[in-house]
């Protein structure tokens, strides 16, 4: 699998309600060892319901400068949410939530930024 | 639902948190040596046994940086064919900071062999090519 075959797909509900569409991948280092990094597992996905893509991660991040491209780009990229692998229920054409999928802020912590 | 100012943060992980649009695509490779290898174009992830019932047990993870000619698709749409696509794995990548560092010499990886043609059959034949500038 080729992660921009996974970047546009749209986002469904369990119930068949359009979410958004992927705007990015979230991996995580904490997989078994592979190499001389931990294997990096694909922890989630982050949906947008406007936007196609995601520019410099600005609703993810405390990047708030330039001011006016900032709050364009958050204003783009309003309502972006995580969801985690384990409430993915299937990925083809469309990616679908199971019931009752925890929609979490895509925003990143200091540390990980 | 969707309100973002809502919504919960995401459970804390044990690692190191990668978003492959930030911290992976575009980025520069290089070897141990600084030589540039590529750019990451894409990520090659293992593929879900069932795709239709996804196991929340075994997410994929990434296998393999991907590099290729690109271009054309980023500009005219479209998908590479899997054949185009260069492959470094992911177990040679050594840190994925601002450049992602590779524990391989380019020399040996199949991503640099343009650079390498480029050397031997192009530089090699201009006078002085063939040693550092004195």
């Amino acid at each position: 699998m080729i992660l921009s075959d996974l970047l546009g797909r749209p986002v469904l509900d369990d119930a068949g309600r359009r979410l958004g569409q992927v705007v990015d991948a979230r991996f995580v280092l904490d997989g078994p060892p592979d190499g001389s990094l931990a294997a990096a597992r694909l922890h989630g996905l982050v949906v947008s319901p406007h936007a196609h893509s995601s520019f410099d991660g600005y609703e993810r991040t405390g990047v708030d400068a330039p001011a006016l491209i900032a709050r364009f780009l958050r204003w783009r990229a309003r309502g972006s949410f995580l969801v985690l692998w384990g409430d993915l229920e299937s990925i083809g054409d469309q990616v679908r939530l199971r019931e009752g999928a925890t929609l979490y802020s895509p925003r990143l912590s200091e540390s990980e930024v | 639902m969707n309100d973002r100012r809502a919504l919960p943060a995401p459970p804390p992980v044990a690692g190191r948190v990668l978003d492959a649009g930030l911290d992976l695509l575009d980025r520069q490779i290089l070897d141990p040596d600084g030589v540039p290898v590529s750019t990451v174009d894409d990520l090659e992830l293992t593929t879900p046994d069932d795709p239709a019932h996804l196991d929340p047990e075994h997410p994929p993870v990434i296998s393999a940086l991907l590099t290729g000619p690109i271009l054309l698709t980023r500009v005219f749409g479209g998908r590479l064919p899997d054949s185009r696509f260069i492959r470094i794995p992911w177990k040679v990548v050594t840190d994925p900071g601002v450049v992602l560092s590779v524990g391989v010499h380019a020399d040996s990886l199949d991503a640099s062999w343009t650079e390498r043609w480029m050397r031997d059959h192009v530089i090699a034949r201009i006078p002085g090519g063939r040693h550092d500038p004195e």
